[in-house]
């Protein structure tokens, strides 16, 4: 565990950016820390996702609902760090024309791996404008922004045939459909899970999903699963 | 002065008092996330086990409430053969004795734990788990009736020479009448508490947080009715006692001692605080030298007896 500090916040739209000292292992894109902010003293950590590193600070976007998350949203806050826990997205096998499929909030996390893939296009949906502020954070070498009545589904239709890897982040019904629709492309995806979590590192199965007929822990063989797996439960 | 922390539950003995509760700690799994938490504690309690693998509650699963947080895990395990052939040996690897907690739905479940587990290397102590508050059947509606509870404990024993340990409820009306049928059927020792039952709503959908509906509640609220379940059983029966609920510093396991326990058991706070158990176990030797104290079995003579 350590003790880091919320040296900046920003808002975006509905969500803040929470830039964090680097006193941590930023990790990998996809993986994930527990933060907790000790002023607040909630019992349990939160499970974010850094969408920014650098060599001073981790940055993760903060949907402040409910006071633990709140509590992190406040410059100057002394907050508690675990991890990096989990298995991240691996970019390896993206090819040469990799699909970025982000839904709200979930969409900037995305961002790490964005970096490392300059040649991705991003389709991304939000319920509002403001909402859709969240994609700002994914650098992108095109980008198709879905707002409703808009459909992600039909933008990913149309790009799939031509595309090399899908990396998708979101609301679980949208990665789901994802992950079904690659499946039946023969494209390969690989999709970043939420699930509430107590721990982190494997202790509470807090977070069991049902993945290629079993449960398995997000917190140990996800947060990122490959989409086949996925599609196959 | 320094403070030995050493004690014993029962005829085992152990370096220092702190253990894992079980359902909280995954060894294996932690190593794998670079915590080597095993390496803190003086045995390793296992997750329950039942006799078939079990997928556990649907989710969510946790949720955090006010003075804690509620857990309809539903224990998910990979069933007795499975967990004694591949989970068992790798967790024993890790160098600690284990305390592997049993669960199941009526008696013979008990007993085919107890039978399989009998002199197998590693395993010091079985943990009956009659008080999970997370499945419909079994579990704590035997550990809710004395003489259900008394009859689970009997056929264990006859299955098995290990050291029962017998985890119970504070979800009943009677908890000292329970502790003495544990202790006529042949219990080694009693671990108190499991988690009470209790339920959150969600603000949105107004419907149950949880997925299983109902969950067990523990954190610091569990702590006082834990440390009156730990007073009951001292005064209701001989049997040496292992405190747990809401443990998160040495002042808390110190509490539980005073209260009569031999050892303690972390569980949700280790969730946010990986090692505190090493924290427990540092305090506690802190406190007990403040107090001029040279042991825990000091402190036991100095206060109870």
């Amino acid at each position: 565990m350590t003790l880091s500090r919320v040296a900046a916040c920003e808002p975006l739209g509905p969500y803040v950016q929470v830039r964090l000292e680097r006193t941590f292992d930023p990790g990998e894109a996809g993986q994930f820390h527990m933060l907790r902010a000790l002023a607040h003293d909630s019992f349990l950590a939160r499970p974010l996702s850094a969408v920014a590193v650098d060599d001073h600070g981790v940055t993760f976007l903060c949907q402040p609902r409910g006071p633990a998350l709140a509590a992190l949203a406040n410059v100057g806050a002394e907050v508690e760090v675990l991890g990096p826990f989990g298995r991240g997205f691996d970019s390896a096998s993206a090819g040469s024309a990799p699909l970025l499929v982000g839904g709200g909030f979930g969409a900037a996390l995305l961002a790490p791996l964005s970096r490392s893939l300059p040649a991705a296009v991003l389709l991304a949906a939000f319920r509002d404008a403001e909402a859709s502020r969240a994609a700002e954070l994914v650098p992108a070498a095109e980008r198709e922004i879905a707002l409703p009545p808009a459909n992600l589904l039909d933008l990913l239709g149309a790009r799939l045939a031509g595309s090399s890897s899908v990396f998708a982040a979101g609301p679980d019904g949208l990665v789901r459909a994802v992950a079904g629709a690659c499946a039946a492309a023969g494209v390969p995806c690989q999709v970043a899970l939420e699930a509430p979590m107590a721990c982190g590192y494997g202790a509470c199965y807090g977070c069991a999903v049902r993945l290629g007929g079993e449960l398995v822990r997000l917190c140990v063989e996800g947060p990122v699963v490959s989409g086949e797996r996925l599609a196959a439960a | 002065m320094s403070s030995d922390l050493a004690t014993r539950v029962g005829a085992l003995e152990l370096e220092h008092p702190v253990m894992n509760a079980s359902g909280t700690l995954d060894p294996l799994a932690a190593r794998v996330a670079g915590l080597a938490i095993d390496a803190e504690l003086a045995l390793v309690v296992t997750k329950t086990v039942t006799p078939l693998a079990r997928e556990g509650n649907e989710a969510p699963r946790v949720c955090e409430v006010a003075g804690g947080m509620l857990n309809s895990i539903g224990l998910p395990n990979p069933g007795l053969e499975a967990f004694a052939e591949s989970v068992l040996p790798a967790v024993r690897a890790l160098g600690r004795a284990l305390v592997v907690s049993i669960g199941g739905f009526e008696h013979a479940d008990y007993e085919l734990a107890g039978r399989r587990l009998d002199g197998v290397p590693g395993v010091a102590a079985l943990e009956l788990n009659v008080s999970c508050p997370n499945v419909r059947s079994g579990c704590i509606s035997i550990g809710s009736d004395a003489a259900e509870t008394e009859a689970v404990v009997r056929a264990c024993r006859a299955a098995t020479g290990l050291p029962l340990w017998v985890k119970l409820s504070p979800n009943v009306a009677d908890l000292a009448a329970i502790a003495r049928a544990a202790e006529r059927g042949g219990a080694d020792a009693l671990v108190l508490t499991n988690t009470l039952r209790g339920l959150a709503i969600d603000h949105w959908s107004l419907e149950p947080l949880l997925g299983g509906v109902s969950g067990g509640l523990s954190g610091p609220a569990l702590k006082p009715v834990a440390l009156a379940a730990v007073h009951t059983c001292r005064a209701a029966c001989s049997l040496p006692l292992v405190g747990v609920g809401g443990i998160a510093s040495g002042w808390d396991a110190l509490e539980f001692l005073a209260a009569g326990a031999s050892a303690v058991q972390v569980g949700s706070a280790a969730f946010r605080e990986p090692l505190l158990a090493r924290r427990v176990r540092t305090e506690l030797a802190t406190l007990l030298a403040q107090r001029g104290l040279p042991g825990i079995g000091a402190l036991k003579t100095t206060t109870l007896d």
